[in-house]
Formats: C-alpha cells, sequence, structure tokens
C-alpha cells in the first residue's frame, strides 16, 4: 500500500451527492439528541428497569422478612436469604449502571473503550445469574402458593421440610439458569466474544508492527 | 422552530464546531462505509457520539477535537463489529453517484485489504493528525508491551487474593 498514491485518490475524491449525503444543518437538533448506540451496545435501560423492580421486590421481601422474624415463621430461611439475594443484586446492578457510565464511554481512547465495553458486556452476562437466583426463590413461593390450593397437606409438609425447599429452590434455579443460557445469554456471549476479536485483533497488529 | 426547542437543542459552540468538523466524519465514513445507507447511519452516529462526548466535557477547543476524533474512531470500530456480527451483509460499494462510486472503488483497490488499524491510522495521517496523539485517540502505543494488559497480568505485582480481585475491580 502506497501512502502516495493512496492520498491521491483521497484527495481526488469528489463529494457526495446531494441525495446521499447526510443532511447536516436541519436535523443537526434531531441528530445531536440521538442515542449513539446501538441497543445490542446500551444496557442502561434494561439494567434501570432492572434495579426499579429488584429494589420494589426487596422492599416487599424487607417486610415479609419483617413479619417472618417477629412471628418465627417457617419461612425465615428463605426469606433471610432472599433479602441478602436482592439486596446484592441491587448492589451489583447500581455498581454495573455506574461504571458502565454512557455518556463518557465514547469519549474514552479506542482501547479503553472496547476494554470497558467487553467488562460491561461480561458482567451483564454474570448478571443473568442473579436473575436465576432470584426467580428460583420466587418460583418456589410460586410452587408453595399453588400447594396450598391444591393440597394443604402437601403444601404443610413442604414448608415445615427445610431440605425439600431448598433442593427445589437449586432445582429451579439451575433450571432457569440453563433456560437463560441457551435463550437470551447467547446473543450477549456472541457480542462479547465480537467484541474480544476485534480488541485482539487490534492489538496483535499494533504489536507486530 | 420554537424558543423550547432551541433551548434544548445543541448550543452555539457545538453546533458551529460540528458544522466545521463534519468533513472529518465523512472522511472516516469513506474508509469503513459500503454503501449510502452505512455511510448515512455511520454519519449520523458519529455526529451524536460526538456531541455526547462535548456535551460532557466542557474543556478548551483542542480537547473538542479529541473528543470528535475519538467519537469518530470508537463509532466506526462499533461500525464493525456490528458488521461482523452480520455475516451475510452485502459488502459491495454502492453509492449512487457515479463518480462517487469509482472514486471509492479505485481507493478500495488501492487501500487493499487493510485492517481496521490501519484505516485509523490513515484516517489520523489524511485529517493531518499528529503521530504522536494517536495513543491518545486509540490507546494504542506502538511497539510497547503493555497493550494486552488484561491477557497478561503483571506478575510483579502479585496479588494475595488474585480470583477475588478480579471479581471486585473491573478494570
Amino acid at each position: 500500500m502506497e501512502l502516495k498514491k493512496l492520498l491521491q485518490h483521497w484527495n481526488s475524491f469528489p463529494e457526495v451527492s446531494m441525495e446521499e449525503r447526510p443532511v447536516l444543518s436541519s436535523d443537526l437538533e434531531k441528530i445531536v439528541v440521538k442515542n449513539p448506540l446501538s441497543d445490542a451496545f446500551y444496557l442502561r435501560k434494561k439494567l434501570v428497569i432492572r434495579i426499579a423492580v429488584i429494589a420494589g421486590l426487596w422492599l416487599i421481601n424487607t417486610w415479609q422478612f419483617r413479619h417472618e422474624w417477629i412471628t418465627q415463621g417457617n419461612e425465615l430461611y428463605p426469606q433471610g436469604a432472599l433479602f441478602v439475594l436482592l439486596l446484592g443484586s441491587l448492589y451489583f446492578h447500581i455498581r454495573l449502571l455506574l461504571f458502565a457510565d454512557y455518556p463518557t464511554l465514547l469519549a474514552l481512547p479506542l482501547l479503553n473503550f472496547l476494554n470497558k465495553l467487553e467488562t460491561v458486556l461480561d458482567k451483564f452476562i454474570l448478571s443473568f445469574k442473579f436473575i436465576s437466583a432470584l426467580a428460583g426463590f420466587y418460583l418456589l413461593f410460586g410452587v408453595e402458593g399453588l400447594l396450598a390450593r391444591i393440597s394443604s397437606g402437601a403444601a404443610e409438609t413442604l414448608s415445615r421440610n427445610d431440605w425439600y425447599k431448598w433442593l427445589i429452590l437449586i432445582f429451579l434455579s439451575v433450571s432457569v439458569d440453563i433456560l437463560l443460557l441457551h435463550t437470551l445469554i447467547p446473543r450477549y456471549r456472541k457480542l462479547t466474544d465480537t467484541v474480544k476479536k476485534y480488541r485482539d485483533g487490534i492489538v496483535s497488529k499494533a504489536q507486530n508492527k | 422552530m420554537n424558543n423550547s426547542t432551541k433551548k434544548d437543542g445543541p448550543d452555539t459552540d457545538l453546533r458551529s464546531l460540528l458544522k466545521h468538523q463534519h468533513k472529518r466524519v465523512y472522511s472516516i465514513c469513506r474508509l469503513f462505509a459500503h454503501n449510502y445507507r452505512e455511510h448515512q447511519h455511520l454519519f449520523t452516529n458519529i455526529i451524536a457520539a460526538a456531541s455526547q462526548n462535548i456535551r460532557t466535557r466542557k474543556d478548551n477547543s483542542d480537547d473538542k477535537q479529541t473528543m470528535l476524533l475519538r467519537a469518530c474512531i470508537n463509532m466506526a470500530a462499533l461500525h464493525s463489529i456490528s458488521l461482523e456480527l452480520e455475516p451475510a451483509v452485502d459488502r459491495s460499494i454502492q453509492f449512487k453517484s457515479p463518480d462517487y462510486q469509482r472514486s471509492m472503488t479505485n481507493f478500495r483497490e488501492a487501500m487493499g485489504g487493510v485492517s481496521d488499524l490501519e484505516k485509523f491510522r490513515l484516517f489520523l495521517e489524511f485529517e493531518k493528525v499528529a503521530p504522536e496523539e494517536m495513543a491518545g485517540l486509540t490507546g494504542i502505543t506502538l511497539g510497547s508491551r503493555n497493550l494486552n494488559r488484561k491477557k497478561e497480568p503483571d506478575t510483579t505485582r502479585k496479588n494475595f487474593i488474585p480470583y477475588l480481585k478480579e471479581k471486585l475491580i473491573w478494570s
């Protein structure tokens, strides 16, 4: 590749025809407020929705946990575990949102930008583990509620037997995790791998120079 | 346009900077876009990214230039990543204007199958950006062994709980 030849080609470029040229002046007001990141890379909305939902669930759980604590109910330990899990999930999601810092993300130098993008996507994939665990808890409560309606005897046995409860909880959480691994996660995994491959390509090219 | 829209719109400095510098944005589009649709998409995304970068940092004009160039480079990289995610996409040069189509075809032929890093270097060269500024724009220092920091952890600074550190500190 000869730089002089390329420069010659570059300087002989005609202007883009008017019909192809993106309009700048009249659309500038609209363009500057547009979000430059596509949905695949922009996880802010998803994170905010999750934070709002988890915060709501945590408030409800706090009240239920307090009630179980006062009455020394059968659900004290599951509610306690759920309290810790919701708090952990809330912390993780808020931290991820603050770390991503979308308004300044595109102002980073290329490598730092790609590194950060990869970390955010990686942590977002990790956040599905929290979702699986939370889904396990709420599905368990759903199963308990259903049993209470269908067979009060079975519901009573389950509520008194902690081992069954924890085993069902683990089974449900792992099932949801496997479901997510095959439905939602591959999309993000593919995206992370592509970003990583691209970054590694840039780095290896730079190192070879 | 009413006053309220104007109030919410970009400030005059930002508007004039983008109007003066939009040819730089056209330049990077020339290197990365294959057809006018991609060209328009990349152009608007870069302008949006640049205005976001500049609005978040109200510093001097040199800094604004850097923010614009970083927006160009980062959005072009994202454009390439998005194209990689869609392997079936048509990558032939397709522009309506015959002159532009010819120039683009000739230029791409002369350029050959260069990597994106080379394209960034060409872009900075054509835009007369000093080579020493490249590190600030791309984060790449040529010949440096610290590029792959994520892959090769610093063995001299052994951490007593490396796993925990990796989990707690996101870099």
